[in-house]
């Protein structure tokens, strides 16, 4: 029983190291190739001035949708970073999805909003809005309020149908945007105006920087150290992972963060899906299977340059709540879309993105639990090869740093927001840390996420936010 | 000792040292730039203040020697030179020259010819503030370059509008072929009406719908009034773009004879054009057209509709009035709707007021 047990143990260990193999290639490579995309882009962006070629009159107009739900705290100054944003042509349509908090009367009176008989064109479907507010101060707010739908798609949907520009800005309200974030994200769009239908941009964690005037002013490294682990991981994936992806024309995501879309594609491919856990996904992937099976060619732009900061979480139960839903929905989302698996017809899509995601990013939570399993009979049965179970931990703990290291560096040749030396010290070892527990910790959560999804769980959850007075950052 | 085991032992030696040695080049570099950061802040200062000082006593030989003294440090001098370009005029800025003529020239002439484009991207911009007007001969090549060179080297052209200049700006709009048509219209428009000329010449060649398009969207948007008639004659276009940039033009343009070719742009097949013209007509402000415009607040297109509202409410007291009929009656609830929101509108903006 134990040499069968050995033998089939023995095989699925080969299975692992293979995949082990596999995944830590393809982060190498995109990493590398994110390190030549940053050196491009900043060679370019270090000579123009953005400011200079694309601005008045001509143009493309967008709106900034922008889903709230219990946002007390942070709608604010969020709302207003927004308005501040410069760019020539757009309006701020605030989605209060429902909230059971003060949001939605902050908001009035903030902003001296008046319920308006506002009409629109009903393109997608939503839940039913109670009321459409405008500001005499801002003529580009708009504020809907409306029934919650039980999912930030259906916010999403609400704006869309109230929005009035070509192109929408998906954001989140608790989000800081740059000042030229739009101008920036919008280039694609003005470059190559048939093709591109959706455009990213890189999401920075404001734990622990200075907020002034709904801006970041100054960039510091928070004292949390759930935050800085997860800054890490943030530079890892968008300064290494999107960017590399984008060079492969295989993104997936664009952040619901922070990303630009045509509303046209995204209205012909019915909006936002309502029950849809990982709204983002789910619109690039159906955009792309969309356009595919029309064989309208398209381009998913990523742009390392224009910045929205956001709020991580700083306790455990809230970082598991928001990886545990994100998992959920990168599930949902691929199961949705299975048809693109290797499916010739879908492109590099069907033939690597989707597949890169569905085998490593999905299934990769589950592959590194059955090690620990498989690690942990052998160890019981006392059959482990110590000298080589050692190696390969030691050899995965270096091969993450490394990955990490490279993002560190990226950062350095990218935006550099990190000052002092000692930050990116500290960083560098939080990237060897990250190994040890944090990634594990992730791991697990992400496995309950598949108990989840077949449990048929489909809400949010709330996340603790604290608002950018207070979550480790000095607002002036 | 087994295969795997080795292998497995020697690939965590490599990644060990490579995982340190990038380690280590990342505090090292960053050591390095802060270093170079400072030091360059410092020249920088320094050049800064020998610069002011020959602009503010305006000799010549001091040009000279601030010229040699920081000929070695090109970088710092580009730099300072470009921050002030656009400060400095007159006899001062004769002196900027010279001391490009004397520490910068010879360089940015090979930089223009570089195999590197970083190079070639960083001297365009100065070589056109700085050189002689019969030089530009020089950039030449350059509109034949990759995209971002080529459009920076239009964008410094356009810092110095001479008939010269606009002339390769345009000769380049009209050979280029890339995604970045689009981007000649933000720096054309920077030019204004000097362009008027070259607009009306272009018109008639025989140019691809996005470039008629976008020069007819100029005329409208630098509202070269003069050029009504050489874009009239687009209002029947096959193309709808086209029809879409006539009516936005016409719109903007604010020509009373335009009257005739914007109502016929409101019956238009296409409610694009439809929307834009019935805009254009609200801009106009001419009470004849008030019925049309009327009409096409009960346009099945919700755009149309849109742009309807609020040309009547462009119209002043004739026009609300209209809309405030609308806003009762229940022919058309669509209409009524979009009048209430016009209406709205108003009495909220009036309050800002």
């Amino acid at each position: 029983m134990i040499e069968i047990l050995e033998s089939v143990f023995a095989v699925i260990s080969s299975a692992i190291l293979i995949y082990f193999f596999l995944i830590n290639t393809f982060y190498f490579l995109f990493i590398i190739l994110s390190l030549f995309g940053t050196f491009h882009y900043r060679n370019i962006t270090t000579y123009l001035s953005f400011k200079d070629i694309f601005q008045l009159p001509l143009v493309k107009p967008i709106s900034v949708i922008a889903p709230a739900y219990n946002e007390e705290k942070a709608i604010i100054s969020s709302v207003k970073s927004l308005l501040s944003l410069e760019y020539p042509l757009y309006e701020v349509v605030v989605v209060n999805d429902g909230s059971t908090d003060s949001t939605l009367e902050k908001l009035i009176e903030a902003f001296h909003l008046i319920k308006t008989s506002r009409v629109f064109r009903k393109a997608v479907e939503s839940k039913p809005v109670r009321g459409i507010y405008t500001s005499p101060e801002h003529s580009n707010l708009i504020v809907v309020d409306k029934i919650n739908g039980g999912s930030k798609a259906d916010a999403m949907n609400a704006g869309l149908n109230v929005s009035r520009y070509p192109l929408f800005c998906a954001v989140d309200s608790d989000s800081l945007l740059e000042k030229d974030a739009l101008l920036k994200v919008v280039r694609p769009f003005l470059e190559d105006p048939e093709r591109t239908v959706a455009a990213g941009g890189i999401i920075r964690l404001s734990n622990g920087c200075s907020v002034k005037g709904s801006q970041v002013t100054h960039v510091e490294l928070p004292k949390n150290f759930l935050a800085r682990f997860q800054i890490i991981e943030y530079l890892r994936a968008f300064l290494g992972g999107r960017i590399g992806m984008g060079m492969m024309r295989s993104i997936l995501i664009i952040s619901g963060a922070f990303g630009l879309f045509r509303k046209d594609i995204a209205l012909q491919c019915g909006g936002y899906r309502s029950n849809a856990i990982g709204e983002d996904l789910d619109l690039i992937l159906r955009m792309r299977r969309h356009l595919h099976e029309k064989k309208i060619p398209f381009r998913v732009r990523f742009i390392p340059d224009p910045i929205c900061w956001t709020e991580a979480p700083e306790s455990l139960s809230s970082l598991a709540k928001q990886r545990n839903r994100w998992h959920r929905g990168l599930i949902e989302a691929l199961v949705y879309s299975h048809k693109m698996f290797f499916n010739p017809r879908y492109g590099i899509t069907g033939m690597f993105a989707f597949p890169f995601y569905a085998l490593f990013e999905m299934l990769g939570p589950l592959i590194e639990v059955t090690g620990y399993i498989i690690f942990t009979t052998l160890l019981i049965i006392g059959k482990i090869n110590y000298p080589f179970a050692l190696i390969f931990f030691l050899l995965a703990v270096v091969m993450g740093s490394l990955i990490s290291l490279l993002a560190v560096l990226l950062e350095e040749y990218s935006a550099r927001n990190y000052a002092k030396l000692r930050d990116i010290l500290i960083l560098s070892l939080f990237g060897l840390l990250e190994n040890i527990l944090f990634r594990q910790f992730l791991t697990f959560v992400r496995v309950k996420a598949y108990y989840d999804y077949f449990t048929g769980k489909k809400a949010w959850g709330s996340l603790e936010k604290k608002g950018f007075a207070e979550a480790g950052q000095h607002t002036k | 000792m087994s295969l795997p085991l080795i292998v497995a032992a020697y690939s965590l030696l490599f990644l060990l040292l490579f995982s340190l040695s990038l380690f280590l080049f990342i505090v090292v570099r960053r050591i390095i730039v802060q270093s170079q950061a400072k030091t360059f802040e410092r020249h920088y200062q320094d050049v800064e203040r020998s610069i002011l000082e020959v602009v503010s006593s305006l000799r010549p030989e001091l040009a000279n020697e601030v010229a040699q003294k920081y000929e070695a440090y090109p970088d710092i001098l580009v730099k300072v030179l470009l921050d002030y370009a656009n400060i400095i005029t007159g006899q001062a800025r004769e002196l900027l020259q010279v001391i490009f003529n004397l520490a910068l020239r010879e360089k940015c002439l090979r930089d223009l010819s570089s195999k590197r484009m970083v190079r070639r991207l960083k001297v365009i911009r100065l070589f056109v503030l700085f050189s002689n007007p019969s030089e530009y001969s020089h950039l030449l090549g350059l509109l034949q370059d990759k995209p971002i060179v080529k459009l920076t080297a239009i964008s410094a052209l356009a810092q110095v509008p001479t008939p010269e200049t606009l002339s390769y700006i345009f000769q380049a709009f009209e050979q280029d072929q890339g995604p970045l048509v689009r981007s000649y219209f933000n720096i054309m428009f920077g030019l204004g009406n000097r362009i008027e000329f070259l607009i009306r010449q272009y018109l008639k060649k025989p140019l691809s719908g996005e470039k008629l398009g976008l020069l007819i969207e100029l005329v409208g948007a630098v509202r070269l009034r003069s050029l009504y008639e050489d874009i009239v004659v687009f209002s029947g276009h096959a193309d709808k773009e086209i029809r879409i940039s006539v009516a936005r033009a016409l719109g903007k343009l604010l020509i009373p004879e335009s009257v005739p070719a914007l109502a016929a742009l409101s019956a238009d097949q296409a409610w694009e054009v439809r929307a834009q013209a019935v805009k254009g007509l609200g801009n106009l402000k001419k009470p004849e057209t008030l019925g049309l415009i009327t009409e096409a607040l009960f346009s099945t297109s919700w755009h149309v509709r849109l742009n309807a509202g609020h040309a009547l409410a462009n119209m002043g007291e004739e026009g609300i009035k209209r809309l405030k009929e609308i806003a009762v009656q229940n022919m058309d609830r669509y209409a009524r709707d979009m009048a209430n929101m016009v209406l709205d509108d108003l009495i909220y903006s009036g309050e800002a007021a």
